[in-house]
């Protein structure tokens, strides 16, 4: 009675047993977006991104509505989760599986060897991210569940650290326009296949990684600067890495997960812009526009209504552009501004050019190398870099000013725009010039929330002012990590010994000094 | 060579009235009849041998057939009967006295009178060991059934359903989870209780050996009506009408209405934006009857408003019509029925409606063919079934959370859209909801939460479902003692699902479509050859066959969202579709035998074998041979000079292996599959067992669960049948369960299956029968079932001890599995205890949280039982069932809410004015404990509940409860009308009754909620967080025959 037939039953019209890899790559590429290459893909950014990142530094602030346990200090299960989950079992999954197949053994060993070390790059901005969010995380054993792994051991945040650097080393030494092509370039969605721009997306990655163990690893950070700045990084907003999105198929399908997060016809996310950047942007002399950052506009799209309509502006006029405190609810703003406070007719909200479903969504820029190497000059990191801190500088200004053209055509800041804020805050002048690398890497990375984030837990910029909500659960102080996922505390026995302990916001990752 | 005769003859009943329907089998054979609707019947049997009659209700009795050709015969009533003959596995008639297991038989008549429209849920407290869990999802939802307790960690654990010898697809199309959902119903609802004769319950893995793969969790055979031999046709016809009221158990704080606290003050709304804001919060001061801002901008005092619940839910209807014809004459007897249910539950708008068609016909070719034809075909609606759990499109959540200082009614809106804001709002109001006339009226700034009168009045969600279930028999007596027989049974069902979330809901602006459709159909053929016959005092039943299944799954769904055209929802008017596709196949063949050996009537011994091969498993390991055997001693017969009072005595042995094949096809290799949805026009592939986070790692080397079953048992009737003892024990051990592993997601998956779980259920079940009083003009019977299981988890995972299952909404607890412990134990965070076990505190007087999760409870009952009573007095029937669990928790989610929320009495403690709420413990400084008491001012008393009432530090023992109960479950008072009175009209029978069912819990252990509010049906039992509401039902019941 054991048939063929019956086994024939078996096999699944709708798989397949092995599979052109570069297939997953492109999978692995809408992956690092949102962490959503096949399901909801505003799920991270909404509860970690924004709802953690942006509140925490500042940029956006929250009175009410919404997910915002970053405004206030306060704990949401899904916003510790969502990058754990999400990153392990989106691009990781995937970056995993191409290594696997195409490294020994594997069906396809010895193939595709751009994209692998493309994929290699991937691997490590991911596990950079997360590490940068928990501290010790499952690396050396993480993705192996196949392979009968179910319950990863953790490793510290150094030697994750060390092996993302020497990844990043071997991959962007490793791709080379002489490797065959084999489907790459057809199925790579971010640079089409340019090896020179993955290379120096290897290079530029391993110059943010090196500068952010600086204030522990000293040694290991020159050495990586130091390769980073042979090895060639961005040198233009043309070499910025964006991940394009789409219209559809449908709603959090392939869209723009941020846009999703605070699209009015979804979650509803408030977009309100925090008082601290919004002052930032307005420059020294609140009264005036000619000291305006020339962002103030452009990440601002002015106060107004926004609903499922459109957006019917209040106010754009510059000078009345206002943020939201941090740490405030209703009833305190009401206090604050001595009457019943309308939000949507009160604070500046996110520019909406920036916030449509297709909307290309920002993985590394150019601006930030050029900051990364100011700092590492004025530290004296590495050796090798060309240039003066203040030529980087003030590069890393232009571009950061002139790079969101990609969200909108007329997003554009002119040359003359520039100049006008580098003479009026000049570089090393205004403030001490880490502190002016500080803030300018803070606005730079408007919608990299969680780069703000660690950026200002390793270099302290810009000087925030910690709010103090009743309630709060850490002690009125800015968090500095995230915890780990519910799920990974009751259910992974390696945690109990591997994990960053205690496992609480106040407590410090590894660079964090 | 035995002489063959005819016998024909009457059955009456000790009033001399005719009993239609009882079964007349020549002892020790397969060979029987059935009386037609005069009493009469006519049976073909060798002159020696003996004739049974037996009916449920009725003491069997045996006639020698001598000489007499007409055979009249009285039985007498009792509440059980001794010597029934029962349908089991594979549809095989059986003597009771022959069986070595335990048989629980329910009559199709319990399940007609007061209603339940899942035959699961309608079982509830009948049969002992049987657990069923009534779902809180409303009249059409899900009903879980658990027979001698769960016997996979993770797998299904319900009964494999057997209709007329076909296995049924009762497969679930949807539960409500963490986060929220509905109960999309399972296959049971298909079945139409005015159709069932009489359902069986294979509790055992002996009784059930047959099925083998699909028999671990027992098997419930249910047994169409069909038609006999009578004079003309008969009609039947039935009426039931039921009204379904909300059993409101809230008790709730009526004193503080919409607020929140500003400078450590309760505070009213000052302005419409706060209003808005505190919308969903009842932290205001005491009510003081000033004239308050609302969310709509109203003014309106501040003070209670009055019971929001009777504003909102309505009184439920089920108007069930049924008719039956039937007929038959020597050869050939038909019956058809058509039933159709009409239902409207206690939320508006919402409503399950039925039609179920059904034939059956069976037919005698010359003296040795016969053939068994049944047809049953459903449709079902069911309308807008309510959203339960986690909050979107949760109108029960929204009820719950109105500040008293409202009428729900205020949420209202536009009268001719109900929950949408009204023509004529103003541009201040407008702007504050960031929203247009015509959207959702949210009365708080909380997307999610929504109006409940947008949910039950736009929403839409329909589902309908066509299933035919049909099957054919064909018996060739090749002798008397040989036969062969084949059937072939098939089960098909279409599903429809439709969805939508109008344009203008909170949480979706833009509107979003779904339409899904399943096609499933289960085919099975199945043929055996059976020999039986007696030499001298040895008696041989004996039968081998075979079975074919297969079985087939496709489902495709289109979803959509963003309309093109304004408030047109077609499914071709989306802006963005994305498409899913799902197609399976899978087969089972099978060789399966049985042999009883009988020595003079009371000594059986039994033993079956089946062998399964499986499409889904590997070839290497995909055949598994399932046996049984089993031993019966009627001792009140074999032994001569027992005591007289003595009527009956049984013992009982068997020992049986079964499985579980839960395992879907597909499952055991990974693969690669195609995104549906491609990005920009570029193709991308992952994994197919996990495209998306999550997913589940393939185990080629999977096999079928193994249950192994010891069942012992005694069964006695004392003083002339007055009083039985029906007694079980049995211990069951569970091996190489499946377990789909929760795994760290770190792995890159959500979970792995492995073949490594080992449990272990005991217990004792108990059925006692008994006859208080009887006199000629009034009867009282008494049944009482009791079961009690012990349910213990012997291993995981190796390495693991515990295993993750379900965690609720309020993301604070797990239900796990555990090693050393009961199935299902619910775990949670607790208070952090110092080193000489002191509650440690925050500062504020806030409870600080454990670090893990501490066993807290368990949500499955450790003991069930029913109790009924029934007596009959001069055609006047009073019947009532007591049933009741025992020893199992609950995770109230809902009353966690409810004082997060400042709606709960709980809640009022250390507001202003109300009892002081002061904490004692340590406080933790460093590595230093201190001590510490406080009291807390209203804002920390705030702060306090808002804590154990949130998800950051819950102290989850607070809101666990005892989920005990005892609940008068159904009483029916009944007229029959005398014979004489029907005379001069064409009725023969007319019958009246009230029914009420679920019609009050007389004890509970918990506020505010059923102590049976679990809002799922899975295997996570005991977490309740806003499930359908208790609610009562009562109508009545009118049977008529012509």
């Amino acid at each position: 009675c054991d048939t063929d037939e019956l086994h024939e039953l078996n096999i699944n019209p709708q798989a397949l047993n092995q599979v052109n890899l570069n297939l997953m790559f492109t999978t692995v590429e809408l992956g690092i977006a949102s962490n959503g290459s096949t399901g909801d893909n505003r799920y991270i950014d909404w509860r970690t991104n924004i709802g953690w990142c942006s509140y925490a530094i500042q940029q956006l602030a929250n009175a009410g509505g919404g997910i915002a346990p970053g405004d206030k200090y306060t704990v949401n299960a899904e916003t510790n989760a969502a990058p754990f989950e999400f990153t392990y079992n989106d691009q990781l999954k995937n970056i995993a599986e191409i290594l696997k197949q195409s490294g020994p053994g594997g069906f396809a060993e010895g193939k595709y060897v751009n994209m692998r070390n493309a994929a290699r790059i991937l691997k490590a901005f991911s596990f950079a991210r997360l590490t940068d969010f928990y501290g010790n995380i499952p690396y050396s054993e993480a993705n192996k569940g196949t392979e009968g792994i179910f319950f990863p051991k953790y490793d510290t945040q150094d030697v994750v650290y060390a092996d993302l650097l020497k990844e990043l080393d071997e991959a962007s030494a490793a791709l080379s326009t002489s490797n065959a092509d084999e489907g790459f370039a057809a199925a790579d969605f971010i640079y089409k296949g340019d090896i020179a721009k993955w290379k120096k997306f290897g290079y530029s990655l391993m110059l943010r990684l090196a500068m952010r163990i600086s204030n522990v690893d000293a040694a290991k950070a020159a050495t990586y600067v130091t390769k980073a700045a042979a090895g060639g990084v961005f040198a233009s907003n043309a070499d910025n890495v964006w991940v394009a999105m789409a219209d559809g198929p449908s709603e959090w399908v392939n869209q723009n997960g941020i846009s999703r997060a605070f699209d009015p016809g979804d979650g509803g996310q408030p977009s309100y812009m925090s008082a601290t950047l919004i002052d930032f942007l307005k420059g020294t002399n609140k009264g005036a526009v000619a000291d305006d950052d020339p962002r103030l506009m452009i990440l601002s799209g002015g106060i107004g209504e926004w609903t499922a309509a459109g957006f019917t502006p209040i106010s754009v006029d510059p000078l009345k552009q206002k943020g939201m405190p941090n740490g405030y609810d209703q009833a305190m703003l009401d206090k604050l501004e001595g009457g019943a406070v309308n939000l949507a007719k009160t604070y500046s909200r996110i520019n909406v050019k920036m916030l449509q479903d297709s909307d290309p969504y920002m993985i590394m820029n150019y601006g930030e190398v050029e900051f990364l190497l100011a700092e590492a000059i004025e530290r004296k990191i590495g050796t090798g870099i060309a240039g003066t801190a203040k030529s980087h500088y003030d590069a890393g200004v232009k571009a950061s000013m002139q790079m969101y053209t990609p969200y909108d055509a007329s997003l554009t800041v002119s040359d003359a725009a520039v100049a006008a804020y580098l003479t009026a805050y000049p570089y090393g002048t205004t403030k001490p010039a880490l502190e002016m690398i500080g803030e300018q890497m803070w606005v730079n990375k408007f919608f990299n929330w969680w780069e703000a984030w660690s950026d200002w837990r390793r270099t302290g910029f810009p000087k925030l002012t910690a709010t103090n909500y009743p309630g709060n659960v850490t002690n009125g102080t800015i968090p500095v990590r995230l915890r780990y996922p519910t799920n990974e505390v009751a259910g992974n026995p390696n945690y109990q010994t591997g994990a960053t302990l205690p496992d609480d916001f106040t407590t410090k990752v590894w660079w964090d000094k | 060579y035995a002489q063959e005769m005819t016998v024909s003859g009457k059955v009456s009943d000790a009033a001399g009235g005719e009993i239609a329907g009882v079964n007349v089998v020549v002892k020790g054979t397969t060979r029987g009849t059935t009386t037609n609707d005069k009493g009469e019947y006519n049976i073909t049997v060798d002159k020696g041998k003996t004739l049974t009659f037996s009916y449920i209700g009725y003491v069997s009795r045996e006639v020698v057939v001598a000489n007499a050709t007409t055979i009249n015969i009285s039985l007498t009533a009792e509440a059980t009967a001794l010597n029934e003959v029962v349908v089991t596995a594979l549809g095989i008639s059986r003597e009771k006295r022959s069986l070595a297991y335990s048989i629980t038989e329910v009559a199709g008549a319990n399940m007609t009178a007061a209603r339940e429209a899942n035959l699961g849920n309608a079982l509830a407290g009948r049969v002992a060991g049987v657990n069923v869990s009534k779902i809180a999802s409303g009249p059409a939802g899900s009903s879980r059934v658990i027979i001698r307790g769960n016997k996979s960690l993770q797998g299904n654990n319900q009964p494999l359903y057997v209709i007329d010898g076909i296995p049924m697809d009762n497969n679930n199309f949807g539960q409500a989870g963490l986060w929220g959902g509905s109960d999309e119903g399972d296959g049971l609802s298909s079945i139409n209780p005015d159709d069932i004769e009489s359902v069986v319950v294979l509790k055992g893995a002996n009784a059930a050996a047959l099925y083998g793969s699909r028999a671990a969790n027992g098997v419930i055979n249910v047994t169409t009506k069909r038609g006999t031999k009578r004079k003309g046709i008969g009609i039947e016809i039935g009426s039931n009408y039921v009204f379904e009221k909300l059993n409101d158990l809230s008790d709730l704080q009526h004193s503080y209405g919409s607020g929140s606290y500003v400078n450590g003050v309760a505070s009213k709304p000052a302005t419409q934006q706060q209003a808005y804001e505190w919308g969903d919060d009842s932290w205001g001061p005491k009510y003081d009857n000033s004239q308050v801002i609302g969310f709509d901008g109203k003014m309106r005092p501040y003070s209670y408003q009055g019971d929001n619940f009777s504003r909102f839910y309505k009184t439920g209807h089920a108007f069930t019509n049924n008719i039956a014809l039937s007929g038959g004459n020597e050869n050939q007897n038909f019956r058809a029925s058509v039933t159709n249910l009409k239902s409207s539950t206690i939320i508006p708008n919402s409503g399950y409606d039925r039609i179920n068609i059904s034939l059956s016909t069976n037919a005698k070719f010359g003296k040795r063919i016969t053939l068994d034809a049944k047809v049953l075909y459903s449709e079902e609606k069911a309308k807008n079934r309510p959203n339960v759990s986690d909050s979107p499109g949760n109108a029960i959540q929204a009820l719950w959370r109105t500040p008293g200082n409202y009428s729900v009614l205020d949420y209202y809106g536009d009268p001719n859209k109900p929950g949408a804001i009204p023509a004529g709002t103003d541009a201040n109001s407008l702007s504050i909801f960031g929203k247009t006339v015509g959207e959702e009226f949210q009365q708080a700034n909380n997307n999610w939460g929504q109006n409940p009168y947008w949910v039950t009045h736009q929403f839409i969600k329909t589902d309908k479902k066509n299933r035919i279930i049909t099957s054919g028999a064909l018996k060739y007596q090749i002798t008397d003692w040989l036969y062969i027989q084949g059937r072939a049974g098939l089960d098909k069902y279409q599903r429809r699902g439709e969805a939508l979330t109008p344009e203008g809901t909170g949480y979706q602006r833009g509107g979003a479509r779904s339409m899904g459709t399943w096609d499933v159909q289960e085919l099975n053929l199945e043929y055996t050859l059976g020999f039986n016959k007696e030499f001298g005092k040895i008696g041989i039943n004996a039968f081998a066959g075979g079975n074919r299944m297969r079985r087939k799954y496709e489902y495709q769904n289109i979803y959509g969202n963003g309309f093109n055209v304004q408030f047109f929802p077609a499914i071709n008017n989306v802006k963005g579709k994305s498409w899913d596709y799902n197609f399976s196949e899978s087969g089972i063949n099978s060789l399966l035998g049985s042999a009883e050996l009988s020595w003079d009537g009371y000594l059986f011994l039994n033993a079956t074998a089946r062998n399964d091969w499986f499409s889904v498993l590997n070839p290497a390991t995909n055949s598994i041979l399932y046996p049984s055997v089993g031993a019966s001693f009627v001792f009140s017969d074999a032994f001569k000079g027992l005591p007289s009072w003595l009527s009956y005595g049984k013992v009982r042995a068997s020992w049986a292996q079964v499985g579980n094949a839960t395992i879907d096809p597909y499952s055991t290799n990974l693969t690669y599959s195609l995104n549906g949805n491609p990005h920009l026009g570029y193709p991308m592939a992952s994994f197919s067992q996990a495209m998306g986070n999550g997913g589940n790692i393939p185990n080629p080397n999977l096999k079928p669960l193994t249950v192994t079953e010891k069942e012992f048992g005694i069964d006695f009737r004392v003083f002339n049948n007055k009083l039985g003892v029906d007694f079980t024990y049995y211990d069951q051990q569970t091996t190489d369960d499946i377990l789909n592993a929760t795994i760290s997601r770190a792995s890159g998956f959500g979970s792995t299956s492995v073949n490594l779980g080992k449990l272990q259920n005991r217990g004792i079940e108990l059925l006692i029968t008994a006859t208080p009083f009887k006199s000629n003009s009034l009867t009282w019977d008494v049944t009482l079932n009791l079961a009690k299981n012990n349910n213990k988890v012997k291993s995981l995972i190796e390495g693991t001890k515990e295993l993750v299952m379900e965690e609720p909404r309020t993301r604070n607890a797990f239900i796990k599995n555990i090693v050393g412990q009961p199935f299902g134990m619910i775990t949670g965070r607790v208070q952090k205890l110092s080193p000489d076990g002191q509650p440690v505190f925050y500062n504020d007087g806030r409870p600080v949280g454990s670090a893990g999760y501490e066993v807290i409870g368990n949500g499955i009952a450790k003991m069930t039982g029913g109790l009924t009573n029934a007596f009959n007095y001069k055609g006047i029937d009073l019947s009532f069932l007591v049933d009741f669990k025992w020893g199992g928790d609950i995770l109230s989610g809902t009353n966690m809410r409810l004082t997060q929320w400042g709606v709960s009495k709980q809640s009022l403690q250390g507001r202003e004015g109300e009892a002081p709420l002061t904490v004692t413990g340590v406080v933790q400084e460093g590595t230093e404990y201190k001590p510490f008491s406080k009291t807390l001012t209203p804002r920390e008393a705030f702060d306090y509940w808002n804590s154990v009432g949130g998800e950051a530090d819950a102290v989850t023992p607070m809101f666990l409860y005892d989920a005990s109960f005892i609940k008068l479950r159904q009483m029916t008072i009944g007229y029959t009308f005398p014979k004489r009175l029907l005379e001069k009209t064409p009725l023969q029978n007319l019958s009246i009754s009230f029914v009420g069912r679920n019609l009050a819990i007389l004890f509970k252990n918990i506020d505010n909620v059923d102590p049976e509010s679990t809002y799922s049906n899975g295997n996570s039992q005991g977490f309740d967080y806003f499930g359908f509401p208790s609610t009562r039902s009562y109508g009545f019941n009118l049977r008529a025959t012509f």
